[in-house]
């Protein structure tokens, strides 16, 4: 029988570009980027699996994952795809939530725009140390839950979580405003030099703070003595 | 003589037509171009040997437009065709259809055929063919198939020929047009209302038609048709006396016409343009809708729609017949006739797109809930035609979304079916299921 498609025989195949076709591909470009950003911190932090919240250890990653997003650019609304992606673990190998918050908080920190919404509430996986050396000026607002270290070393700014925070929220924090609407957990502040943590709900337990304010339900309980450090209530 | 001479010429009986004869409103664009539906549809069947059937109120046109495009572009005195015509009525018989028994011949014990003036001549007019009750209506079929016309062991076939029938709106009097019948026609055409003012110039020029006429060269061609000599050899004297009418004509009226040799060579022309690929794939597109049923393997008038199905807004859900093999030839041909009168190499959809309404309007069988929705909607043209217009509309917005891929389907198609191992492409459209199939898959 005759080919019956035979008037196609030389077609070319040219598909028609929409404008949202073009929007499509460069997201997929700059999120190709991020990850690829992302997998060389992993390669280098992470050669065992095992990643430790050291001192050491966050600054040389943080060091590490600032220059990996200074090169490339990218908009506030990449970061929030970028944490879905990290949260469908078959396209993005490790998922560690260590690094993750170091490098998504280098995004942060280096956006160009000043203020930066994270629709988090669909995620899995509660990222920690987010909020991480934070900057004078630049807000970070979360919906969704984070986990550990939320808001540590921040030095300026306003981090604001509609959700919940686990523990060490604010530790090391130098400077700056962490708001967090529902409850957070133990060690709160831990090594906290400056800046203030306002809670909605309730504060599990403080950590040894040095100098700061710690707010729950719009009472200060720090720097009032009357709760112990890790006291639970 | 090159094709741009013939075009030259066909353009000028338009607008001799136009200017003269048919006075009307311009209701069809075409690549800025403007004509009236009727007459360009009627110049189009004459070119392509095609079908017209013309609908309208009594007193509009229809069948003397048709009369006009004939005796021109056939060069047949007007005289001629009047008496040629056939009117549908109950009485009417197949023997003052097509032919009839020499009596005097009978008499003798020889059987010889007289046969009609409708039978022989290229330009047949069937006038309120909706009055021709439906068994009369089978009579005529083949004949305005095929243009074989059979008579006791005798038969005559016409090599050219067009046809045009006209339908009044139904009445008392009227049947309705029987199921193979309409779908043989190509092309169904409202002759519309000229409007107030262009009616008026109407009545001003009451012996217009009177200016086709030619005694002489009636007479002569009704002695020809008379005679007993061979259908071919009819032919042959009828075309030289034809050629003499459109001498008088170019002296009379100044208007140039088109001989036997020179319409072979504009319908060879024509036939010979291709579809580009837009128009192509959109075909198929339209034609998928038509056809298509994901339940039943085809779409059949006996057979409903599943509730819930997948493919409720295509054009398959609210019709209930299937799309014929003649429709495609309908939208080529008439496509193509466009394309080449306006004189573009090549068929492109806007070609497509203008024919295709009319080649759909009597073809489709819609659902009445379908035709209930839509029956108060505010249209300008009869509900057939509007709702053709409405669904080409619809398939062309649907092809626009998705032309290169559905290219790409076909082409993909090709390798397929040529045995590369390929995936087919899929798609959300009854035109890549149909693809599958045809590639041997399951659609």
């Amino acid at each position: 029988m005759q080919n019956p498609f035979d008037d196609f025989r030389n077609h070319r195949t040219r598909e028609r570009e929409i404008p949202l076709d073009s929007i499509i591909q460069s997201r997929d470009r700059v999120m190709s980027q991020i990850t690829k950003g992302y997998e060389k911190l992993l390669e280098e932090e992470v050669k065992e699996l095992v990643w430790l919240v050291q001192y050491n250890t966050v600054i040389k990653a943080y060091t590490l994952a600032e220059k990996v997003v200074k090169e490339f650019e990218y908009k506030a609304e990449d970061i929030e795809e970028f944490c879905y992606e990290l949260d469908s673990t078959d396209k993005i190998p490790y998922l560690i939530t260590g690094p993750a918050g170091i490098y998504i908080s280098a995004l942060c920190n280096y956006a160009q725009e000043e203020e930066i919404i994270l629709k988090l509430n669909d995620l899995k996986t509660q990222i920690n140390l987010l909020g991480y050396r934070l900057p004078v000026g630049k807000k970070v607002a979360v919906e969704g839950n984070l986990g550990d270290f939320t808001g540590i070393g921040m030095e300026g700014g306003e981090l604001v979580v509609e959700g919940n925070a686990k523990n060490y929220t604010g530790a090391g924090m130098k400077s700056g405003i962490v708001r967090i609407s529902k409850n957070i957990g133990l060690h709160t502040g831990e090594w906290m030099m400056g800046g203030e943590i306002f809670v909605g709900g309730r504060v599990r337990g403080l950590g040894k703070i040095v100098d700061g304010k710690v707010y729950e339900d719009d009472k200060v309980i720090y720097p009032r003595n009357y709760r112990q450090s890790n006291a639970y209530y | 003589m090159t094709q741009d001479h013939y075009r030259e010429k066909i353009r000028g009986i338009h607008d001799f037509i136009k200017e003269n004869l048919y006075f009307n409103r311009p209701d069809l664009e075409i690549k800025g171009e403007t004509f009236n539906s009727a007459l360009i549809l009627s110049l189009l069947t004459g070119l392509n040997r095609g079908k017209e059937l013309i609908i309208g109120e009594p007193g509009l046109g229809k069948t003397t437009s048709a009369e006009y495009v004939g005796s021109l572009l056939y060069r047949i005195p007007i005289g001629l065709i009047w008496g040629s015509e056939v009117s549908g009525h109950p009485e009417q018989t197949e023997e003052k259809i097509i032919g009839r028994p020499d009596l005097g011949k009978l008499n003798r014990g020889t059987e010889e055929v007289v046969w009609s003036h409708f039978a022989q001549i290229p330009v047949k007019i069937v006038d309120e063919i909706n009055r021709l009750p439906e068994t009369k209506q089978s009579m005529i079929l083949d004949g305005v198939d095929r243009g074989n016309w059979e008579y006791l062991n005798e038969m005559i076939i016409n090599e050219e020929y067009c046809l045009f029938a006209t339908a009044n709106y139904q009445d008392r009097g009227t049947n309705t047009i029987i199921a193979p019948m309409i779908d043989r026609f190509d092309v169904v055409v409202e002759s519309r209302h000229p409007g107030p003012n262009i009616a008026y110039l109407v009545g001003k020029f009451n012996e217009k038609d009177r200016i086709l006429r030619n005694s002489k060269a009636e007479k002569s061609l009704q002695k020809i048709f008379k005679s007993k000599l061979s259908y071919q050899t009819k032919l042959r004297q009828m075309e030289e006396i034809c050629d003499g009418y459109g001498e008088f004509l170019k002296k009379k009226l100044g208007i140039e016409t088109v001989g036997l040799q020179d319409r072979k060579a504009i319908h060879a022309k024509i036939s010979r343009l291709e579809l580009d690929l837009d128009a192509n794939a959109f075909t198929r597109m339209l034609l998928a809708e038509l056809s298509f049923c994901y339940k039943y393997g085809q779409k059949r008038s006996i057979e409903n729609c599943e509730e819930g199905c997948h493919f409720t807004g295509y054009l398959c859900h609210d019709l209930r017949n299937c799309a014929s093999n003649r429709l495609p030839t309908s939208i080529k041909t008439y496509s193509q006739a466009l394309a080449w009168l306006i004189g573009d190499a090549e068929v492109g959809v806007e070609h497509i797109k203008a024919v295709m309404p009319y080649t759909l309007a009597h073809r489709m069988q819609w659902k009445e809930e379908y035709l209930s929705n839509k029956e108060k909607e505010k249209r300008d043209n009869p509900f057939q035609i509007y709702l053709a217009k409405d669904a080409v509309r619809g398939v062309f917005n649907r092809y626009g979304e998705q032309s290169e891929h559905l290219k790409n389907a076909l082409a993909v198609g090709y390798r397929v079916f040529k045995g590369e191992d390929l995936e087919p492409v899929d798609g959300d459209h009854p035109v890549y299921f149909e693809i599958k199939k045809d590639l041997g898959m399951e659609g």
